[in-house]
This record gives C-alpha cells, structure tokens and sequence, in this order.
C-alpha cells in the first residue's frame, strides 16, 4: 500500500486499522541534512537508509533509497508492526509551507517512512510512504547528499524485497514431520517412562524467492510442557532442515506437549504441538537392591541366624548335674 | 535403718543374678541381649544417615524389637518361678509357641523389607 504527499482519508483509514497512522495529507518528510541533490527547495527529497536489521524484510545490505512523501508513526507498544525504513535522527514530517506551531506527528527515528505488519495469522501488509519511491524516475537515479558521494539508488531492489515479503515469497515458515521416539526404538504409540531419553525432530522449510528450501537456524528450541515447561532444549538443524533435539525425560509423570514456538521478526509465527503421556515405573522397574539399606538386611538376615543358633543351644542344653 | 544407695542395690542385684538364676534364663539373657544391641545400631544408623528407604528401617527395626519381645515372652513362662501361673504351659509348648510367633514375623519382616 503505498501513499503520498496527497494521501487521501480511506487510506489513511485502512492504515490506522493495521496500527500505523500517516500524517495528514499537505505534510511531507522533511530532512536539512540529508536532502538528495537534486531536491527543489524544500528538502523534501531525502535519502534513507536506516534500514531494519531483518535481512528476511529487506535483504542483506540494502543500499540508501530515495523518498518523497509522506511520514508515518506506530504505537511503539504495538509488537506486531515492524519498522522497515525510519527516517534519520534529523528528519521530522511537517508542511514544507507552514509555519511549525506544534510538535509534528512525529521526529527522527520514531519518523516511519516504510513501515509493515504481521498479524497473528501470518497476513503481511506493508505501507510505503512515497508514491515516486517505485517509480521508474527514482529507479533509475542516483543518491547523493550534501555531504555524501553519488551512488546507485537502492530503490529497485528495496522495493523487490519489500514486495518479496509481503506476498509470502520470503520468509514465509512450515514445518513437516514431526517425530519422537525412545533413544533406540521406532517411534510409536506407547506412552514414555520417566528418566527415559527421548529425541524429538521437526522439519522446517523456508520459502525462499518463491522456493521452499531447507531452514537453516540456531535458535529454534523445543519445551517439553506440562503446563510449565520441564525442559526446554535447543533444536540443531542438519543440512536437510531436520531439527533434532535429545533430553531426559524428567522424573514426573503426566500428560505432556513437545511444543516448538518460534516467532521471529519478519518470518510466520510457527506453533507446533504433539501430545505424549509419561508414565511413572512399574512395579518392577525401581532399583531391586538400595544400598544404602544394606545394614536393615543384614540386621533382618542376623535375627533369624540368631534365632536357630539359640533354638539349637536351647533345646539341647542341659543344665549341670548337681555334683555330688 | 539406712536406706541403701543406688550402689549397694546394683551390686547386690548383680551378685544375686550371677548366683541364683538358672543357666537356662542366662542364656535367654545373653540372646536378649544381643537383640537388642543390633536394634540401637539400626537406630543409630537412621539417625545419622536418614530416613531412606523408610520401610526398610522400619522392617529391619520392628524385627529386633518384635524378636526381643517374643524373647522375654518366653523367659517369663520357662522361668520355673512363675510354675504357679503357668501350670498348664510346659516348656515345650512356651518354646513351640515361641518359634510359630517367630515364623509369621520373619515372614512379614521379609516382605516388607522390599
């Protein structure tokens, strides 16, 4: 959804609805120090390049992008709304032909020039702030402030990726097999044990240009829950997108969830979740001999040893004739 | 006259024992005794290293105590003192007595001891 210096209520309507509310139409981002050569006069016409880190968004190094519109400002309370391009630290959105009477919208780096939201079912919608940002003209010119050397504008491939993103051909996760099974055995139905060793693995696959390929990351990690996590373990990708993960299971016994939550930054929220029981040790299965009872046996075992000893003097005792 | 002190009646009480009871009775004396010093290492033994696994202490413990007791059952009706109230109960029955009562407690102490 793109905007401009002339943006119109409906739009800024729809916005508002996703979290992000653009200044009103007659205002324009206006930066004095990092103006574009080539502007007219007003400053209006700045290079940005204070790009999010999330390299899913944006790619790897983008580079500096030309602007000419509009501004905009999130709750920075609202987790769901990801600031793809901020304006500079010297930037504020006003009219260029008023008189500054009252703060702005917004300054600096709270100032969005691109901004995108994920919603909690995965749906992207991203929001340009500059009409001439994806136009042919911006495309194909050069950046160069005051201070700075001309450079290629990065606006054809910030907009490729902008747009890659928010129609699910990057950064789009989904997970396949899930599988867990007793260390040594196939996996199958029967409930665990405690203090059993377990392994877990998911497959996760990433859309990548339009492609699913293997998903490569640390951080993925598994809970082993029963209300509260038990463990919670690192999940280590081989090259086939096969995370796996191998534990104990904990001394207690219940109904328990593998869960794997991964909710990063620019990519789909993952939630997966597989119900196991755990059941505690049969009757057979404690320890057969504790040795810390070992004197308890043996005083148990030396009763009965001195019982048949005295039996035995007992019964054949007799008493000492009186002598004569 | 003075009354005697602690001494003088322990004294007497070991001179008396030594001299008037029947070798029968010592014997059950000493096996009293030896019971009984297995039951206080037990108890030492809990105390110092805790109270797992309970039911063993509790088995090992309660087979001391229950042997002593059987153990002093049968003194008192084998000492030829008591004939008077034990008319009908020969020394044979008192000991036959003595080791059924015995059976089912090692059989109980076994099973319980896990």
């Amino acid at each position: 959804m793109t905007a401009s210096n002339k943006v119109g209520e409906p739009i800024r309507e729809i916005a508002a609805e996703i979290g992000v509310e653009i200044d009103e139409a007659g205002t324009s981002v206006i930066d004095h120090m990092n103006y574009d050569v080539t502007d007219e006069g007003d400053h209006d016409l700045i290079v940005a390049d204070d790009f999010t880190k999330t390299k899913v968004i944006v790619g790897d190094s983008p580079a500096p992008v030309l602007f000419k519109g509009v501004g905009m400002a999130a709750d920075s309370d609202n987790p769901l709304v990801i600031d793809i391009l901020k304006a500079s630290q010297t930037a504020y959105s006003h009219s260029p032909d008023q008189d500054i009477l009252e703060y702005p919208l917004a300054i600096g780096s709270s100032l969005l020039l691109v901004a995108g939201m994920q919603a909690r079912n995965n749906a992207r919608v991203v929001v340009l702030g500059s009409h001439d940002m994806i136009s042919d003209a911006f495309y194909n010119a050069k950046t160069q402030t005051v201070m700075g050397d001309a450079k290629e504008a990065g606006n054809r491939a910030f907009a490729s990726a902008v747009t890659d993103w928010a129609l699910k051909r990057n950064g789009d996760l989904r997970f396949g097999a899930v599988k867990h099974n007793k260390v040594g055995e196939e996996p199958s139905d029967v409930a665990y044990r405690i203090t059993d060793d377990a392994e877990y693995s998911i497959t996760i696959e990433e859309m990548q240009s339009g492609k699913w390929v293997p998903f490569q990351a640390k951080d993925v990690q598994m809970e082993f829950v029963r209300i509260d996590p038990f463990v919670r373990a690192f999940l280590v990708p081989d090259a086939a997108g096969v995370f796996k993960a191998t534990f104990k299971v904990p001394d207690v016994y219940g109904v328990f969830q593998f869960k794997v939550n991964y909710d990063r930054t620019g990519y789909t929220h993952l939630y997966s979740t597989t119900q196991v029981s755990v059941r505690p040790f049969r009757h057979t299965e404690y320890e057969r001999f504790i040795p810390s009872a070992y004197p308890y046996y043996a005083s148990a075992f030396s009763m009965m040893g001195g019982l048949i000893v005295f039996s035995f003097i007992f019964l054949y005792h007799q008493d000492k004739p009186k002598t004569e | 006259m003075s009354s005697p002190s602690i001494c003088e009646v322990g004294s007497r009480l070991i001179q008396e024992y030594t001299t008037k009871t029947p070798q029968k009775l010592k014997l059950i004396d000493a096996y009293l005794g030896y019971i009984m010093v297995t039951g206080i290492i037990q108890f030492v033994y809990c105390c110092l290293v805790g109270t797992f696994p309970f039911n063993s202490f509790l088995s090992g413990f309660i087979s001391t105590v229950a042997s002593f007791v059987l153990g002093v059952c049968l003194r008192i009706q084998v000492n030829p003192a008591n004939n008077i109230v034990f008319k009908d109960i020969s020394v044979e029955r008192a000991f036959a007595d003595f080791i059924f009562a015995h059976g089912v407690l090692h059989l109980v102490v076994l099973n319980f001891i896990g």
